[in-house]
């Protein structure tokens, strides 16, 4: 640990407050050049304490009158950006740094990126194209947008219905994620759920998009390609993904300016049609799941939190930044991918890797661990996974084809 | 065999591509400064692809340095390979965590490296490495030699393909044909010195008994020096020669003649007396002479006329012992018996009636709690204990700490049992009856109930019955009397050592390292004065009289400073060539040690009795640290020569004193910059 303290810190550059616990987002920000500071619940004390990491305590619930006192107290330190990683510390960032950057706008600014109904309207009202959606307070509106979903696609009754998506509004992810397709489906969702965001289903490719964003400018961007979404992503895409880049490019920036957004991190989802259509899905600002930022590094060999730091942090500079990041795509030394484990029998007793992806020569690690019980809680919504598989190879399309296998096998028997 | 293997070329390409891949993940994992276990599945995953293909295990034997440096064992036991024992590494082997298995692998191998010469570990040296290794094999000879069993198949499944070829190539680097037979000399080694503690040896002559009667597996010609082990625990005699079960033994028992019984009794002593193993055939005689024959109890336990004269002053006492401890589970309470005979101890007054009181002892709840734990059922713990008690009135010396940082504690149990059985006995009523010892600190009393933490945090159960009930009491009152000295000046087994251990230590204390420091200071008054002490040739060949604590600076075979160490002297004699040597006990488990320079512990050829080690008189004196004598007799300085005091100084320069000289002698101190760790009260 010693060598870490031979880390010189450069006072010139920006200091900045990790929001939340990520090891490998402090560990990212540990062997950077930047000063630092993680905020964080107090159960992380003893650790930080232990591994001499700075460190704030702060208990991250809603918003409330002590909101400020956070932002002083990083301010007092002379912390000049705020820094989120989870979904729940995005509005904390925006309230943080709309008084360290003396900029009140920026708190607005995250609420939006934090509701999913306000912002598709928002990207709506900035040309944006985006599917049918509406908010649910109960489950009878769930089923008169289903219906109305149906007629407007000019089903009969006794047609298979196209299915509606209900998500949470302020979730990550697949979290709170289901998909509905019959009325008597919605008795399934527990009170408890609403109010929730409902969209229309889209029958296309969805993928997502990580740009880092300085001075109002992509400095990176990133497609990451769903083989099946909440299942399996992999970076750099395939060509027939890549081949929308510049289409891609061209969204991102719209998103950019209807959000306003000058500097950080976002991670979009998309769908593209068949007809080359781009829909807008949500905007996160925030790394994303799934470990997109340890496949980037494992593909590309950039640091995806010094990044993130780097397009935060004000007092980088124009040369800095655009010596950080590598070309995209071509300078990528191959493709990485995860695959997402969920059990698929009901009663399992070992985790046992076939022996077909252990072998595969694109297969890296896997981080499953045996279950706890035998039984396995019946999926309603699209719930966290048991573990990521980890593999690395030169082609994309093999790389697809062998995510995509994966959800045949067994690994918990 | 050398037909053409037709996918040599993919192979290759493979390996080269997947140690790139291991190369990327050992890099992530040093460059890792918080996340580390993070990166620990890619390497492991890495390299259980890598050591199932062909020479992949020596790639990880030659990264292994690589992977220790980066951190792939931290906080893990495995980071501390000198403590790592070979009893364990079938559970890790055999076990069905994929992460287990991986990690045991790569300790292995890095042993190997270092077992090779080819990677310098701080902690363990070449020979304790290949020890380990042998060990390792010898108590996995199934891995080695036997095909995959399907309990192995059912529980590990293709995790097995990797134990395969770790063994593989442990085996090929060592080499097969020696195995066998570095594993018999390694036994041998062990049991000449005569340990209490004999359930591992037990286990790999089993395991080498098991290979050879097995017609799948040739030995070849090695394992010949086998026999006589093996004969001692299974087919001793005549009448168990096919090993034919205790339930058959004692039928043929029942239809022999006083003859064929002595030639049955002498058979066994010999071969107990040969090896210090008893086999289990034996304790069924045993039992059976109890009730059919007077005279042949003494040819049983193998005892001279000494022996043989207590006893028949002791005759139903002995009977009573056998009757309470002697089991086919717990046959070597017979060579505790025997030794006990032949040391003569009943004939102090307390010792008897003590045992007496052994006999019908009942244990606490927890005492049995924990017996069984460790020992299991069958026989009752009360048997177990008793087994333990006599083992350790028989062999005083084979009292070994375990792989519990107790060196006290074991040193203790053994002077008492050495010097003072009866008060031994005492404690072990306290602890096994009462769950708590008193002893007193400079007139105050400590209760083991009342002082709350020891050294060792928590203790590993690889200890005899006695060890395993009486060390957690005495550890913490060990450590309280440590506590009771702090803020005291300079060492505090000055003040410990006596009230611990009997009022024969000595109250006088010499101590050649400056605490605060952690400097040598005053080595030449230092090495006068124990030599004023302790050597014959200058105190008017006074033998010592009762064992004397005594503290010594551990070095590896490359002389380099590992720790503190407590033991006892025993005695100061001419070996049978004339060389002056100090015989002393080491509460560690395996006596026979190289400590570097040339200087290397002997545990038999050198007038050893069973269970001391020995080291030419200024070869021990370049290694000890500490000694206690008595103030009365401090005696003037001896004029040792100053050639034979510079030659003892010069061994203190070279190995642990390197980088303790003081400042006034600065010239060795440049050359080793490790800032010199002071005296750790734990230690000694």
């Amino acid at each position: 640990m010693s060598n870490r303290d031979n880390n010189v810190r450069n006072p010139e550059k920006g200091y900045v407050a990790l929001l939340g616990w990520s090891l490998n987002a402090i560990e990212s920000a540990d062997k950077f050049d930047r000063r630092y500071v993680v905020v964080a619940p107090d159960w992380a004390e003893a650790y930080c304490t232990e591994h001499n990491i700075p460190y704030v305590p702060w208990n991250f619930e809603r918003l409330n009158d002590r909101s400020l006192e956070i932002a002083q107290t990083l301010q007092d330190m002379g912390v000049d950006v705020a820094i989120p990683l989870f979904e729940e510390t995005v509005e904390w960032a925006g309230a943080i740094n709309s008084v360290l950057l003396d900029n009140p706008r920026l708190f607005g600014q995250a609420m939006l990126l934090r509701d999913k109904a306000l912002m598709k309207r928002r990207a709506q009202l900035g040309g944006i194209r985006v599917g049918i959606f509406e908010e649910a307070h109960d489950k009878q509106d769930v089923v008169r947008f289903l219906k109305r979903v149906n007629q407007t696609l000019l089903k009969l009754d006794g047609d298979p219905n196209d299915p509606i998506h209900l998500k949470a509004f302020d979730k990550a992810g697949c979290l709170g994620h289901r998909v509905i397709r019959t009325p008597d489906e919605v008795d399934t969702i527990p009170d408890e759920e609403f109010p929730v965001l409902m969209e229309s289903h889209l029958d296309g490719w969805e993928f997502a998009v990580e740009a880092w964003i300085h001075n109002g400018k992509i400095r990176f961007l990133n497609i990451s390609e769903y083989v099946t979404l909440g299942y399996s992503v992999f970076v750099p895409a395939t060509p027939e993904l890549e081949k929308y880049r510049d289409q891609i490019r061209v969204q991102i920036e719209k998103l950019i300016k209807t959000f306003d957004i000058e500097f950080g991190f976002i991670h979009p989802e998309y769908f593209v049609t068949s007809d080359g259509e781009m829909y807008f899905g949500e905007v996160a600002y925030r790394p994303p799941g799934f470990k997109v930022f340890e496949l980037l590094e494992r593909a590309y060999g950039f640091n995806a939190y010094q990044g993130m730091i780097l397009t935060f942090d004000p007092k980088t500079t124009e040369e800095e930044i655009t010596a950080f990041f590598p070309k995209e795509v071509v300078d990528a030394k191959g493709v990485a991918g995860c695959f997402g484990v969920y059990p698929r029998r009901r009663v399992v007793s070992k985790l046992e890797i076939p022996s077909e992806t252990e072998d595969h020569e694109y297969f890296e690690s896997h981080e499953l661990t045996a279950p706890l019980e035998e039984t396995v809680t019946k999926r309603t919504a699209f719930g966290t996974h048991w573990g990521l598989i980890y593999f690395f190879g030169d082609d994309p399309h093999t790389m697809r084809d062998l995510l995509k296998r994966q959800e045949d096998l067994d690994f918990y028997v | 065999m050398s037909h053409p293997e037709p996918n040599q070329d993919t192979n290759t390409g493979k390996l080269a591509s997947l140690t790139a891949r291991m190369d990327e993940a050992i890099a992530a994992l040093a460059e890792s400064t918080l996340a580390k276990a993070t990166k620990l599945r890619r390497l492991f995953d890495a390299v259980r692809k890598v050591i199932l293909l062909e020479g992949g295990a020596a790639v990880i034997e030659q990264r292994a340095p690589q992977m220790e440096a980066a951190g792939v064992f931290l906080g893990s036991d495995w980071a501390y390979p000198e403590i790592l024992l070979p009893a364990l590494s079938s559970y890790s082997l055999k076990s069905s965590e994929t992460d287990t298995v991986i990690i045991e692998a790569i300790s292995e191998l890095r042993l190997l490296a270092v077992a090779k010469g080819a990677y310098e570990h701080p902690s363990v040296s070449s020979e304790q490495a290949h020890h380990y290794l042998t060990q390792v094999m010898a108590m996995n000879l199934d891995l080695l030699f036997g095909t995959m069993s399907e309990a192995e198949r059912e529980t590990q499944g293709r995790l097995a393909l990797v134990t395969r070829a770790l063994f593989r190539h442990l085996a090929e680097r060592i080499g097969y044909e020696h195995i066998i037979d570095q594993l018999v000399d390694e036994i041998w080694r062990i049991v000449q010195q005569r340990p209490i503690q004999v359930g591992s040896v037990k286990q790999m002559i089993t395991q080498i008994a098991i290979c050879r009667a097995n017609p799948d597996i040739d030995l070849g010609s090695s394992g010949q020096g086998a026999d006589r082990l093996i004969s001692s625990l299974y087919g001793t005699t005549q009448a168990c020669r096919e090993d034919p079960g205790v339930a058959v033994y004692y039928e043929r028992l029942e239809s022999m003649d006083t003859g064929a019984l002595q030639y049955e009794a002498s058979g066994f002593a010999r071969a107990m007396h040969d090896t210090g193993l008893v086999s289990p055939y034996h304790a069924v005689l045993m039992r059976y002479l109890l009730d059919h024959s007077d005279h042949l109890l003494s040819e049983a336990l193998g005892l001279s006329s000494t022996g043989r004269d207590c006893l028949m002053c002791y005759d139903d006492l002995v009977r009573a012992l056998i009757r309470a401890s002697v089991y086919p589970e717990t046959a070597q309470a017979i060579y505790g018996i025997s030794l006990t005979l032949e040391r003569g101890i009943l004939y102090q007054p307390p010792v008897a009636p003590a045992l007496w009181r052994q006999i019908h002892l009942p244990l606490s709840a927890w005492s049995k709690e924990r017996l069984r734990l460790v020992y299991g059922d069958n026989p009752l713990p009360e048997a177990r204990l008793m087994e333990g008690v006599l083992c350790m009135l028989g062999q005083p010396l084979g009292v070994g700490q375990g792989n519990n940082p107790t060196c006290q504690s074991a040193r203790a149990l053994s002077m008492w049992a050495y010097n003072d059985p009866d008060y031994l006995l005492q404690m072990v009523v306290w602890a096994a009856r009462d769950d708590e010892i008193v002893i007193h600190f400079e007139g105050q009393p400590i209760s083991s109930m009342a002082s709350l933490t020891g050294v060792a945090s928590e203790l590993s159960v690889d200890l005899d019955p006695v060890s395993l009930l009486v060390v957690p009491h005495l550890d913490r009152i060990y450590a309280e009397m440590g506590r009771r000295c702090i803020g005291r000046e300079g060492d505090p087994h000055r003040w410990v050592n006596p009230e611990f251990h009997g009022w024969w230590a000595g109250r006088g204390f010499s101590i050649n390292v400056d605490v605060a420091t952690g400097k040598l200071t005053d080595l030449e008054g230092f090495l006068r004065h124990f030599y004023a002490c302790y050597h014959p040739f200058f105190n008017r060949s006074q033998p010592l009289i009762h064992p004397q604590p005594a503290g010594v600076a551990i070095t590896d075979s490359a002389a380099r400073f590992i720790g503190w160490h407590a033991i006892t002297i025993l005695r100061v004699a001419l070996d049978p060539q004339d060389v002056m040597r100090v015989y002393f006990y080491n509460p560690n488990n395996d006596s026979g040690q190289n400590w570097g320079d040339s200087v290397v512990v002997r545990t038999s050829g050198t007038g050893e009795r069973f269970g001391e080690a020995s080291l030419p008189f200024e070869q021990f004196a370049s290694r000890l640290y500490i000694f206690h004598f008595d103030p009365l007799e401090q005696g003037e300085l001896a004029r040792v020569s100053s050639d034979e005091l510079q030659r003892v100084m010069d061994h203190v320069y070279r190995s642990w004193g390197a980088d303790r000289v003081p400042a006034e002698h600065l010239q060795a101190a440049a050359e080793n910059p490790q800032a010199p760790s002071p005296p750790d009260p734990g230690g000694v």
